[in-house]
C-alpha cells in the first residue's frame, strides 16, 4: 500500500479530499437525513459485534441470577404475589374507572383518549458517548416498532425510537440535548416545553413567564401537543424554580421520573403511529 | 489482517456497555486505534480505508456519520507529520504527545459536535482525552501482539 501521507502536496490533496467527503457526508446527514439506509445497513452488519461486546455483560448477569440464594428467591415471589394481588384489585378499579371515562367521552363526543398497545423491549446497551443520550432496544421494525413511537418505563415516558432496524431500535431519550418535549403541569395545567441539557438526570424549562406557577414537586406529564405522545404520561418532577430579580423569565429544573441510567426493561407503545 | 482484527478489537471496545457515570472518563478507542495506525504503520494505511472504517463508529457512538471520519483525517495528518519524531521518544513521553494531539482532536470534535446541533461540555472530552493517553501504552502493547500474531509485525515494533 501507498504511506498515507507522504512530505508532499500530494498529502495536503489527500486530506483536503478525506476532509471535503467528511464535511460533506456529515451535512448530507444531518442537513438532509439522506443516509439513513446506510445507517441502517451499517447498524445492522455491527449487530454480532455488539452482541458479542455485550457477552461479558450478559454471562455476568446470568451468573448473578443463578447465583441467588433460593431463600431470596422465595422472599422475592412472595412480595410479587402481595403486588400481584394489590394490583389485581387496583386494576379492577381502573377497568371501572376506565369504563366511566369512555362513558363520559362518548357522551360529550370526545375521541377515547388512552388506546395503547405496548411492546416489551429490554435495553441493550446506552451510547457510550456521554453528550448522546441514546439508547438500544432489542425491538426492530420486525416487532412493528416505527419510528416516532415512544418508549416508557414503569414509572413514565422515557424517550422516543428515532431509528428502526430490523432487530433492534435505537431510543433518544427524553435527557438529550436535542430532545424537546410539550408538557403541562398535572396540578394547574400550565403548559411548556421540556428540554434535555445533557444529564440524565436533568430537564428544564425555558422561557417560563415569571409569574408561571409551578413549585418543587409539581409534576410534569406529557401535554399531547405535538400529536406525538398521548396526553397524560408522566415524565419529570420539578425540584426548583429559578426567578431572577429583573429578568422577565423563570427557569424550571426538573428531574425524570423513570430512573434512566439503571433501565433494563421499557415498553414500547405501538398504537401509535410513527412518523413514518 | 491488522487492520481488520485491530479495528474490530476497537469496535469491541467500542460497542461494550459500561455504567453511565464512567462514561466521562472512557478513552476515546476510535482515535486510539488511529493513533496507533498512524504513528506505527502509516506506510500501510490508505485514507479511504481510513475514512469509511470510520463510518461504524459513528453509528455505534449515534454521531454524525462523517464526523469521526474528519477527525481521523485530522489526527492522520497531523500524526504521520510527526511520527518519525515520536516514535523515537519512551512510551511516557509518547503519551504526553498522544495528550496534546488527542486535545486539539477534541476541540475539533467540540466544535463538529456544536455544529451537528449537541450542547457539549468541554471538560468531559478534556477528561476522556486524559484517559485516552492513560490507555495509549496498553492500546500499543495490544496493537503490537495483535500486529505480531498476524505476522505483518512493523521494522519497529519490539
Amino acid at each position: 500500500m501507498r504511506p498515507l501521507f507522504s512530505r508532499t502536496s500530494v498529502a495536503i490533496v489527500r486530506f483536503v479530499i478525506a476532509v471535503t467527503f467528511s464535511v460533506a457526508t456529515m451535512v448530507v446527514d444531518v442537513r438532509f437525513e439522506a443516509l439513513s439506509f446506510v445507517r441502517q445497513a451499517l447498524k445492522t452488519s455491527l449487530w454480532p459485534i455488539e452482541k458479542l461486546a455485550s457477552a461479558p455483560q450478559e454471562f455476568s448477569r446470568s451468573f448473578a441470577q443463578w447465583l441467588s440464594f433460593r431463600v431470596s428467591l422465595v422472599g422475592r415471589l412472595e412480595s410479587l404475589s402481595l403486588d400481584n394481588e394489590r394490583l389485581k384489585t387496583e386494576q379492577l378499579k381502573l377497568q371501572t374507572l376506565r369504563a366511566e371515562n369512555a362513558e363520559l367521552r362518548r357522551l360529550l363526543s370526545v375521541k377515547e383518549r388512552f388506546s395503547e398497545q405496548l411492546l416489551q423491549a429490554e435495553i441493550n446497551r446506552l451510547s457510550n458517548d456521554p453528550f448522546i443520550h441514546r439508547a438500544t432496544i432489542n425491538r426492530g421494525f420486525l416487532a412493528s416498532v416505527k419510528k416516532g413511537q415512544p418508549v416508557l418505563s414503569a414509572d413514565g415516558l422515557i424517550g422516543q425510537v428515532v431509528a428502526v432496524y430490523p432487530h433492534a431500535s435505537e431510543v433518544l431519550l427524553v435527557t438529550d440535548s436535542t430532545h424537546q418535549l410539550p408538557v403541562q403541569v398535572t396540578r394547574t395545567r400550565d403548559r411548556a416545553i421540556a428540554i434535555g441539557v445533557g444529564l440524565l438526570n436533568r430537564l428544564e424549562l425555558r422561557n417560563l413567564p415569571d409569574t408561571v406557577d409551578m413549585v418543587s414537586g409539581d409534576l410534569l406529564e406529557t401535554s399531547g401537543l405535538g400529536g406525538r405522545f398521548q396526553s397524560g404520561i408522566p415524565v419529570a418532577r420539578v425540584i426548583d424554580v429559578i426567578r431572577s430579580p429583573g429578568q422577565p423569565f423563570a427557569r424550571v429544573m426538573a428531574v425524570p421520573i423513570a430512573q434512566l441510567s439503571r433501565l433494563s426493561l421499557v415498553m414500547v407503545d405501538v398504537s401509535t403511529e410513527g412518523s413514518r | 489482517m491488522t487492520f481488520l482484527v485491530t479495528w474490530v478489537a476497537s469496535l469491541l471496545l467500542i460497542a461494550a456497555p459500561f455504567p453511565a457515570f464512567m462514561a466521562i472518563a472512557l478513552p476515546q478507542w476510535g482515535l486510539l486505534f488511529v493513533v496507533w495506525w498512524s504513528l506505527m504503520r502509516n506506510y500501510q494505511l490508505s485514507i479511504t480505508l481510513l475514512t469509511f472504517s470510520s463510518l461504524p463508529i459513528d453509528v455505534l457512538y449515534g454521531t454524525a456519520l462523517g464526523m469521526h471520519a474528519f477527525i481521523f483525517a485530522l489526527l492522520a495528518y497531523v500524526l504521520t507529520l510527526l511520527g518519525p519524531r515520536v516514535r523515537q521518544v519512551n512510551l511516557v513521553m509518547q503519551s504526553v504527545v498522544v495528550f496534546f494531539v488527542l486535545l486539539v482532536a477534541s476541540a475539533v470534535s467540540y466544535w463538529a459536535r456544536t455544529l451537528t446541533g449537541l450542547d457539549p461540555e468541554f471538560y468531559i472530552l478534556f477528561t476522556q482525552t486524559l484517559a485516552s493517553a492513560i490507555f495509549w501504552a496498553p492500546m500499543r502493547y495490544l496493537f503490537e501482539r495483535i500486529s505480531n500474531f498476524t505476522g505483518e509485525a512493523g521494522a519497529d515494533s519490539s
